[in-house]
């Protein structure tokens, strides 16, 4: 009886199973079209009460961002015409750099986007000829300046119009034709710019280049005064990040004990060009800087800086921004006791395949100018990331620094070699090391062991052949930002390995030969 | 026809005032035969090489505005570079690099300025100064030849000015691309015309207003209907006629305030502005007997000295008048200097006491004569009040008004 009264009902439920789906989906589908019209409509609403925004009309919402900082000195004031006051010169020197700014962005992509702002209505026909020219040859000029003299010259008696002469305009220019580069060129030339207040803009009316030199820089050479025996540092739980909150100058207090104690007597340290701040360095930052180096003093050793640390841009338009935060950070450090040196980029070869050899070159020669120009006292260095790549650059550089992580039998050669080509300069090998790990990730690396025996040999080598060095690193480190090494994790496990001392704080067996013996 | 070319190559070179480097480097099969190195904007400029160019030769040129690349045009044993005629229209240097296979040289040229005028840019201010000698406008020139470069440096700048029956002429010379001259005012204000003229061209006409300095100390004076403390008529003050220290009347809208003094030390103030050098403002006569010291001055620059108005009592005395239940009073008739009833509006300020403290004041206006109040009985219950009456600087007390 029941059995059959439960017959129908079967097919009743699974109908009312179907119902009950069709209506959800139907209203569900209502819910999702009524949502869409209504953000549609809202849209059309919004995309109507935009516009014709005043405060965007009269030029009051203009921020100033930081994106052409090129070295300027005005020479002491003394203009026929009216007396000079410091906020209109500045606005002057910000109009006037403003002015180059739009003129490089424009023959870079042969766009006349904002040159009206700052070029009179007839001078920037100037401007705009060449752009012309420049399309129908397919040429394109990625240029910047890299220092100005500006004098004023005239100032009018109703402050409308102003005329300097700017002295040294230092211009590095590449040219391109169909986007191969064909040229590129360093020039110093001044200038005579005559201005028109108009708008509240400082426009440009004349321009006219008054003499032209070819680039000529003064290298001074510096000596290195210390027998580098050294390693790289960073505190074991803030590899690659110990600036800002992780800045902890204990630990560094403690470090630096272990390290004066291993018989060494530099470090070589990082930093990091975005973190800092880029054109605008964070002063407590580089105060941290300033408190390593102290510490150092107190330990007696010297400390190798390596700037532009993750800087990776080199676009042309970019090198004023890096040229500042360079000046402001070597300023800042120059006199230090404990300096030892400057090493202007890590391993900037490795940016040649994606940014061009020459484009990197040419970034490394001129901040090797500039930090040179500031610092007299301090040798410079780039730490290649291979012995290579020694060769670039080298006349410039007062000693020569590469990495070597490759076959330990070929250094020895591979260093005798280069040494009989660069026989005037000290050859220090920056960066070198082997990594303990072996486990999941890569079941046949080296041991501890493995890593003394390396240690010990490489040593050796250096005694032999006296060669100042600087090893990686003193710590196993627990974590390393992805930036590092990518997010592989047989790469970043290997890479938490190189210490001499491992994670639980216990000196590995190739603490022993972490210095030379003597 | 070749020799022809090479004469006026060798004439131009000549005359050339200033001969500029060329230099290069010596090792290469490149000759450059183009030896000028000076020229007027608007020439033809190109610069020609003596050897096989590649199809990866060019011509790098800077000139005062930006960087072109400029393809050679092979002839034969010799190619040119002809630099674009909208690139060669600017004046300044113009330095070019040969890049080729193997080749490297460079090179500069000058671009001089045209020697005529197609437009005098003027620039003037500020548009009105001071009488005085002292003060000054800028007459800023920017003479350009006919492509829109300015002038070469040196060349002469006549400025002309004319002023009340003088007219004035003096040369200057444009340095740094400009022209300029301060042009003084003189004692008088009044109009300076301003032109300028360069290699033959003359300028618009500009004019700058001189307009008369700061006014030096003054006199102030005053009018009014009749002497009396009525409450109602006005006093007009006058100043002299303001000028400064040249003599010229200062310009109108010249702002003088003048401050009144009472005889209690209490300042009050009235200001006015300058037509033809004389401020004027008024005041309304005191409602009491009063005298007034009245200075005026043109702030910051310029004081008048002291005069004393004195204001006659105008209304002797006034009555009070109670009705039977002393809550009705009536002050009045309140006549002024002729017997005449005072103007409506004349204030009567009454002030009530009550066990000697002050309980209220009442101000009424008077009408045709009366000032009338009512005391009301819920505001004033039963109890004795002291009244006191003021009009007109004059008091009246009643001591001890009884409210049943």
């Amino acid at each position: 009886m029941l059995l059959e009264y439960q017959k129908p009902l079967v097919p009743s439920t699974m109908s009312n199973t179907n119902k009950n789906i069709i209506r959800v989906v139907l209203m569900l589908t209502y819910i999702i079209m009524i949502g869409l019209v209504v953000y549609g409509i809202s849209s059309i609403y919004a995309y109507l009460n935009t516009g014709a925004d005043r405060s965007k009309m009269l030029h009051t919402e203009v921020k100033k961002i930081d994106q052409y900082l090129p070295q300027i000195t005005w020479q002491p004031l003394d203009n026929e015409g009216r007396p000079m006051d410091s906020q209109t010169l500045k606005e002057i020197e910000t109009d006037y750099l403003d002015a180059w700014y739009v003129k490089h962005v424009a023959y870079k992509t042969n766009t006349i986007e904002g040159i009206a702002d700052y070029y009179t209505e007839s001078s920037r026909k100037n401007l705009y000829n060449i752009i012309h020219l420049n399309t129908e040859n397919n040429t394109s000029i990625e240029a910047t300046t890299l220092s100005h003299n500006p004098k004023l010259d005239f100032f009018s008696e109703d402050g409308q119009l102003v005329v300097l002469t700017d002295y040294d305009v230092v211009e590095y220019k590449r040219i391109f034709i169909n986007n191969n580069l064909i040229s590129e060129v360093t020039e110093t030339s001044d200038y005579r710019v005559t201005f028109l207040l108009e708008d509240g803009f400082w426009r440009i009316r004349h321009m006219v280049k008054l003499e032209h030199r070819p680039f000529e820089n003064q290298i001074i050479q510096n000596t290195l005064k210390i027998d580098i025996k050294g390693i790289n540092y960073y505190p074991q739980t803030t590899a690659w990040d110990m600036y800002g909150d992780n800045f902890n100058a204990n630990t560094i207090v403690k470090d630096f004990e272990i390290i004066k104690n291993a018989n060494l007597n530099s470090i070589r340290i990082f930093v990091p060009y975005e973190t800092f701040g880029k054109a605008n360095v964070d002063t407590k930052k580089l105060n941290q800087v300033k408190q390593l180096l102290d510490i150092a003093k107190d330990k007696n050793f010297k400390v190798l800086i390596t700037l532009f640390d993750f800087y990776g841009d080199y676009s042309v338009l970019d090198w004023t921004l890096t040229q500042q935060h360079a000046k402001k950070i070597v300023t800042a450090l120059k006199d230090h006791e404990s300096l030892l040196g400057w090493d202007i980029k890590n391993e900037p070869n490795l940016d040649f395949e994606s940014r061009g050899e020459s484009l990197v070159t040419a970034w490394l020669d001129k901040m090797i100018d500039l930090v040179k120009s500031i610092d007299g006292n301090h040798p410079v260095t780039i730490g290649w990331s291979n012995i290579e790549s020694c060769k670039i650059l080298k006349e410039k550089l007062d000693f020569i620094s590469f990495h070597y992580y490759e076959n330990l039998d070929d250094l020895s050669e591979a260093y005798t070699n280069l040494k009989s080509k660069i026989k005037d300069k000290p050859i220090a090998i920056t960066e070198f090391g082997i990594s303990s790990y072996s486990g999941f990730w890569k079941p046949f690396g080296p041991s501890e062991n493995d890593q003394a025996e390396y240690h010990k040999t490489i040593q050796s080598t250096f005694t032999e052949q006296n060669i100042p060095f600087m090893s990686w690193t003193l710590y196993d480190f627990p974590k390393i930002p992805k930036e590092v090494m990518g997010r592989l994790p047989w790469r970043k496990n290997a890479q938490k390995h190189f210490g001499f001392i491992d994670e639980k704080g216990i000196k590995k067996p190739s603490f022993e030969y972490i210095s030379s013996k003597e | 026809m070749q020799l022809k070319y090479f004469y006026i190559i060798l004439f131009i070179l000549f005359f050339a005032a200033s001969s500029k480097r060329n230099s290069g480097d010596s090792n290469q099969n490149f000759e450059l035969l183009t030896k000028q190195t000076s020229y007027v904007a608007g020439d033809v400029i190109s610069i020609q090489f003596n050897g096989k160019a590649s199809t990866s030769s060019y011509l790098l040129c800077s000139n005062s505005y930006g960087t072109i690349v400029v393809k050679p045009s092979i002839e034969n044993a010799t190619f040119k570079f002809t630099l674009p005629k909208s690139f060669t229209n600017k004046t300044g240097i113009i330095n070019w690099e040969l890049i080729g296979n193997s080749s490297f040289k460079t090179g500069i040229l000058e671009v001089l300025p045209q020697s005529n005028v197609k437009a005098i840019e003027t620039y003037i201010g500020p548009p009105s100064i001071e009488a005085g000698e002292k003060d000054y406008t800028m007459l800023v020139t920017i003479p350009t030849d006919s492509l829109d470069n300015a002038l070469s440096d040196s060349t002469a700048v006549t400025v002309k000015h004319q002023f009340l029956d003088k007219n004035y002429s003096e040369k200057i010379t444009i340095k740094n691309g400009i022209a300029y001259q301060n042009i003084y005012s003189e004692r008088e204000d009044g109009r300076i015309i301003i032109s300028s003229e360069c290699l033959g061209l003359d300028s618009k006409e500009y004019d700058v207003n001189v307009t008369p300095a700061i006014p030096t100390n003054f006199s102030i004076n005053y009018k009014r209907i009749h002497e009396y403390a009525d409450g109602n008529q006005i006093t007009t003050l006058q100043t002299s006629v303001l000028k400064d220290v040249y003599d010229n009347i200062v310009s109108d809208g010249t702002f003088v305030t003048f401050f009144l003094t009472d005889s209690n030390g209490l300042k009050s103030s009235t200001s006015g502005t300058t037509i033809k050098g004389v401020a004027t403002a008024t005041f309304l006569h005191p409602d009491h007997q009063e005298r007034y010291n009245v200075k005026a001055y043109v702030e910051g620059m310029a004081e008048s000295n002291t005069i004393n108005i004195t204001y006659k009592k105008a209304i002797e005395t006034f009555e009070v008048k109670f009705s039977e239940d002393k809550r009705t009073i009536s002050i009045g008739p309140i006549k002024s200097f002729m017997s005449q009833l005072v103007p409506d509006g004349l204030n009567v300020t009454t002030k009530i006491y009550k066990d000697g403290t002050l309980d209220n004041t009442i101000i009424k206006e008077t009408r045709n004569g009366f000032a009338r109040l009512q005391l009301d009985k819920n505001r004033y219950p039963k109890g004795v009040y002291k009244i006191e009456f003021y009009a007109a600087g004059i008091s009246k007390t009643f001591s001890s008004i009884n409210y049943e």
